[in-house]
């Protein structure tokens, strides 16, 4: 149908005999659309790959106790009674879990370590060997080691593991530098890297030490920093939540624990992750700012040049509306060349970020991605429609007589 | 012939503003054409030629008095009907030829069917009055500057023909021609008139004048001589 459509033909026409500068007109719109897919994908991308890491720990009930302990590590506020979960709530928990899942108490604080004399810093948790390997899991490519952990044996997390170069059988040093008792523990075994988590045991940059090691070391026994509590049926995991409020928040104006899971923390993180992309895709729009005056710049050197055209097209009966459209083809054609290859360039340099900024193109053909390319396509379509609005508008109500003097 | 002209003006006045004063191009001029009519418009540069061209031409609209083509007054026309009637009525021939420079020869002539069906043509007519102006297939694949003036003047011709009006103006369509070149040309537009066309032209060269069976002579915006 427009294919047939003389205006359309004139309008290909135009843009061929100038081809150069409608190319660096729709090298904007390439810009443009190239900005907004790539920021676009960039974020969803990222969105997507905290998403399935922090699903993964989707099944796991965080408790943590509503006072925050402040100090040192093994400082005890005076002001406070409850500085964790206690051994009475804990019950509550295994009481009301019961068979639907798995209560997990964990120690945890900041420290200081020592690795051949190079030191370090990072989260120490304390769990009970039984349960270590309920959640975690081990990398043998250090060496074959044993989640079985003895009081002075240690496991690290793979980012220490690497920058230390460890392997299992390596030593480390727990406690500040300063400090005039740094006990010395063997490495047991290295952790699998695990990256974001909702569970709040980020080992990649932590060990694990033996619960009972962690309490003679900072005190606070039947403390726990967090209890998590996994549940075998992810369904139920509401259900299991409210008991627990129920049984254990008895006061709610001051409730003694917090309970959260991956949904609440992957709602924190998504928003975050929103805004950032909202900032990169505004950068993007800005370009296509820029494209739609160079656009609007261009289709006003068309109709100039052409004013003698136009009057002829005038006078010889051509409707107001058809000089219209004609201009108006002109900017959809520079629209869909810039879109065109805008399009193919997104899908080229958005791979590349992504690969680059992420590490990992797995969710880049996800929908809420690629859709990106399409999108920012049509926008950059619109754009240019928009810029050639009033330049139509002026060709059209020439008057033909000027017009056709003007040389 | 009919009581009402084909063409009628009556006391028509044509002033433009410039910055300089208001300066009256045609000055209550009334004049008559009936239909089949071949009339010469004549005069010196500045007496009104191309006003009177504009006003026939339903380009433009007289500042006072009334303009009738077809027994139907000009001013009283929405712009859209005035557009329609320059499509379907008149064909425009000038001296520059005016083609639309992106368009082939033949597509030069189909456009003005174009615009008044909503689509190409395919009756041939395009084609049969290339073929009637001694415009040949291979040529009719042309872009206008690619052919010479005598070619596009013959393009012109077909293009004004197409949608078979009734007027034809002509603004001194010899004028950008050699005499030989020209002399074909007037042979073509006699060759309309005896077909039934209204042909006007407007020329300063009297030879070409001599082949209107009626002259009107303009100075300063009035008829002298009709």
């Amino acid at each position: 149908m427009i294919k047939g459509d003389i205006f359309f033909n004139l309008s290909v026409r135009s843009v061929r005999l100038n081809f150069l500068r409608s190319m660096l007109a729709a090298i904007g719109i390439v810009i443009g659309v190239v900005a907004i897919a790539s920021m676009g994908m960039l974020g969803t991308n990222m969105q997507l790959e905290v998403k399935d890491q922090l699903s993964s720990s989707a099944n796991t009930i965080v408790i943590s106790s509503d006072t925050v302990r402040m100090g040192p590590p093994g400082f005890t506020p005076s002001s406070s009674t409850a500085s964790g979960v206690t051994r009475s709530e804990l019950t509550k928990i295994t009481s009301v879990v019961g068979s639907n899942g798995t209560v997990i108490p964990i120690y945890s604080t900041n420290g200081e370590f020592t690795i051949s004399s190079v030191a370090g810093r990072g989260s120490i948790y304390g769990i009970d060997p039984d349960d270590i390997s309920k959640f975690l899991s081990l990398n043998k490519s250090y060496g074959n080691g044993t989640m079985d952990l003895g009081v002075n044996e240690v496991l690290v997390g793979s980012t220490i593991a690497e920058e230390f170069n460890l392997k299992v059988g390596s030593r480390i040093k727990i406690g500040s530098f300063s400090s005039s008792s740094r006990p010395e523990l063997r490495i047991a075994g290295v952790l699998n890297p695990r990256g974001t988590v909702a569970d709040g045991v980020s080992t990649d940059n932590g060990i694990v030490v033996n619960s009972k090691w962690y309490t003679n070391q900072y005190g606070g026994e039947n403390e726990w920093s967090q209890v998590n509590v996994i549940v075998n049926n992810v369904d139920n995991i509401n259900d299991i939540e409210s008991a627990l409020d129920a049984k254990i928040n008895t006061n709610a104006k001051t409730p003694a624990v917090r309970i959260t899971d991956a949904t609440s923390q992957l709602e924190t993180e998504t928003a975050t992750l929103s805004t950032e992309t909202e900032f990169l895709e505004a950068i993007g729009a800005i370009a296509l700012l820029v494209a739609a005056v160079s656009i609007f710049n261009v289709m006003m050197m068309s109709v100039s040049e052409r004013i003698q055209e136009i009057g002829i097209l005038l006078s010889i009966g051509t409707e107001k509306g058809e000089v219209r459209r004609m201009f108006i083809y002109e900017a959809f054609i520079l629209g869909l060349l810039g879109a065109g290859i805008g399009g193919i360039s997104s899908v080229i340099i958005g791979y590349s970020v992504v690969e680059a900024m992420i590490g990992t193109t797995a969710y880049f053909f996800q929908p809420s991605s690629i859709l990106y390319v399409p999108a920012a396509m049509l926008v950059g379509v619109v754009v240019c429609v928009i810029s050639g609005v009033y330049p139509a508008w002026r060709a059209s109500n020439m008057d033909p007589i000027d017009a056709l003097r003007s040389e | 012939m009919t009581d009402t002209p084909l063409i009628q003006l009556v006391d028509v006045t044509k002033t433009y503003h410039l910055e300089s004063g208001d300066f009256t191009a045609l000055d209550h001029v009334s004049l008559e054409i009936g239909e089949n009519e071949f009339i010469a418009i004549m005069g010196p540069s500045g007496s009104g030629k191309s006003t009177m061209m504009n006003q026939l031409g339903i380009l433009d609209v007289p500042t006072s008095g009334k303009l009738y083509i077809s027994g139907r007054d000009v001013a009283e026309m929405s712009a859209l009907e005035r557009t329609h009637m320059r499509r379907d009525a008149i064909g425009y021939i000038f001296q520059k030829f005016y083609l639309i420079p992106l368009l082939t020869a033949y597509e030069n002539v189909e456009y003005p069917l174009i615009l008044k069906f909503k689509k190409r043509d395919t009756t041939g007519k395009a084609a049969a009055l290339l073929g009637q102006v001694g415009i040949d297939g291979d040529m009719s694949a042309h872009r206008p500057t690619q052919l010479s003036g005598g070619q596009q003047q013959r393009v012109a011709i077909a293009r004004a023909l197409v949608n078979d009006p009734k007027i034809l103006l002509c603004d001194e369509p010899t004028g950008n021609l050699d005499s030989k070149t020209g002399y074909q040309i007037m042979d073509i537009l006699c060759g309309l008139h005896r077909d039934g066309k209204t042909v006007i032209l407007v020329t300063h060269d009297p030879k070409i004048a001599e082949y209107a069976h009626r002259t009107i002579r303009l100075v300063d915006g009035r008829i002298a001589k009709s």
